[in-house]
């Protein structure tokens, strides 16, 4: 397989503290990944750093065979790398249109209502609310919202950070029928998740963080039968 | 008396927007914008005065030269300081509009000079009532600029990334959104702005280093509205205006001048967030 997306021993610092240690992973194109760990391990550090948002201290990040390390954000995006952060982070005070409008921002102008269409087909309870401000959405349309919003670049990758957190269960079957459609449909994703039962279950393989550092990687078969990842994230 | 109240109240609406777009995009305010609409109306003076242009040329000279002025200050001074405080950005202005005054002074001298205006002298007569062009005109060409910035931040790719920007930099640099970009683009659209402002407002004020005073106007017509708030802005500009030249019919005529601070306590007072403010408490 094709890696589309790697890091090699990546360490990010915030400030005295280190938030990644040489953290080596790789991608392939067609693939979701998972990354696994506990609260604080560097799971959204490490999306953040793929999007440029943070600043590697030492390492490489590769995208398509490009050396991405030093680029801005909005050249990562516009490369083709969508990243839907934690917290949703919609755009509040805008609509859901203007939400979906801005997540056109780097796609050419002929492409936008096409790109919207098929946006609003794949959410149909997005459509019904395109004029609403999206602040007043409930948790779950607010997701779907965040998600259909960083489709609108047509990335060829997508960063998803926690997707399902806050969701009740029925939403967050929902949420992951999602991701495998648009994986289905081409789109690689690599994943970030609390609930590692669910995200096994999508994934091909996955990877475990544990305090910034890779310590853990495998099929997602062979996670979920470690008896370490059992105790410690598939609760026994 | 309300319409030649409107007419300072366009002038303050265009300053408080100006100020409003730049802290939108940086969270920061610019005094110096007072001083930038000073250099502008200078420069249309001088490129009337030295070079003999036709005054439409001039005004192009003037906006011109804000535009370059505002993304000099935004690369050479706002970009280069991407540790400093909002706090640090707004002494920073402060400095820059006292040297741009200094500077002014001495490229131009202190003294007031007359500056031609667009507008006739003549009255217009509308039954009872006798309208000076001049209100006329500054009211017409402000409402026409802020509808050309309606347009631009409710209907282009551009202007909706800007509004991104101020919602949730973060979020917007994720959407593929230059944040630095828009930070230029607002510091060169605000001193545009402030620029029109300026060659509206020479002809009824004269032209000095003085002039940059009248941001105090902006501000207190931008926390007035809400700051942060565009449509607030002109509101609060438009009262403020009418209050203003209403304000010395009842009361002693020397108030005039307290006037904008009189309203500025108070709002701070009675309703921080202006009139049309948003909620500062959020939903988590």
């Amino acid at each position: 397989m094709r890696a589309q997306l790697e890091l090699h021993d990546v360490s990010v610092s915030y400030g005295q503290r280190r938030a990644l240690e040489d953290v080596s992973l790789t991608v392939g194109a067609g693939e979701i990944v998972a990354l696994l760990g506990a609260n604080g391990s560097g799971k959204s550090t490490t999306l953040r750093t793929i999007s440029g948002l943070v600043r590697p201290s030492r390492g490489r990040i590769a995208y398509e065979g490009r050396d991405i390390t030093t680029w801005q954000p909005d050249g990562i995006v516009a490369a083709g790398v969508g990243h839907v952060p934690e917290g949703r982070e919609i755009f509040s005070e805008f609509t859901v249109l203007e939400n979906l409008l801005v997540g056109g921002h780097t796609a050419p102008a002929r492409e936008i209502p096409a790109r919207l269409q098929r946006a609003l087909a794949m959410f149909p309870v997005l459509r019904e609310r395109q004029r609403q401000p999206a602040g007043t959405l409930s948790g779950g349309e607010q997701q779907m919202l965040a998600i259909a919003r960083a489709l609108m670049a047509a990335p060829r990758v997508l960063l998803l950070d926690e997707p399902s957190l806050g969701l009740a269960p029925r939403l967050a079957r929902e949420i992951f029928r999602m991701i495998e459609r648009i994986n289905a449909a081409g789109v690689t994703v690599l994943l970030v998740e609390q609930n590692a039962r669910r995200a096994l279950a999508v994934a091909a393989r996955g990877y475990v963080l544990e305090t910034g550092r890779i310590v853990m990687t495998g099929a997602s078969s062979a996670l979920a039968a470690d008896p370490r990842v059992r105790a410690a994230y598939l609760g026994g | 008396m309300v319409i030649s109240g409107l007419a300072t109240g366009s002038i303050y609406a265009l300053m408080a927007l100006a100020l409003v777009i730049v802290y939108n995009a940086t969270r920061a305010l610019n005094f110096a914008q007072g001083e930038m609409l000073m250099v502008s109306a200078f420069l249309a003076w001088t490129a009337q005065r030295a070079f003999g242009l036709p005054f439409w040329a001039s005004i192009v000279v003037a906006i011109g030269g804000a535009a370059l002025l505002g993304f000099i200050v935004e690369r050479v001074i706002v970009r280069r300081s991407p540790t400093a405080t909002h706090w640090d950005v707004l002494i920073i202005t402060l400095g820059l509009s006292l040297v741009l005054r200094a500077l002014a002074g001495m490229v131009w001298s202190h003294d007031e000079f007359p500056f031609p205006s667009l507008f006739s002298n003549r009255p217009v007569v509308v039954g009872p009532v006798r309208l000076a062009p001049v209100s006329l005109g500054i009211i017409g060409a402000s409402l026409s600029l802020m509808l050309a910035l309606y347009v631009l931040f409710t209907r282009t790719r551009l202007g909706r990334a800007m509004r991104a920007v101020a919602q949730n930099p973060r979020a917007a640099r994720l959407m593929g959104v230059s944040v630095e970009r828009m930070s230029s683009i607002s510091w060169v659209l605000a001193a545009m702005v402030g620029a029109v402002a300026g060659v509206l407002v020479a002809p009824v004020v004269f032209l000095s280093t003085k002039m940059g005073l009248i941001v105090i106007s902006g501000f207190t017509a931008a926390v007035l509205g809400g700051f942060g708030s565009m449509p607030g802005a002109v509101a609060g500009g438009m009262l403020l205006g009418v209050i203003e030249n209403l304000a010395p019919l009842y009361l002693p005529s020397a108030i005039r001048y307290a006037v904008p601070f009189l309203l500025l306590i108070g709002i701070l007072t009675v309703r921080p967030a202006g009139l049309l403010g948003r909620a500062t408490t959020r939903k988590v």
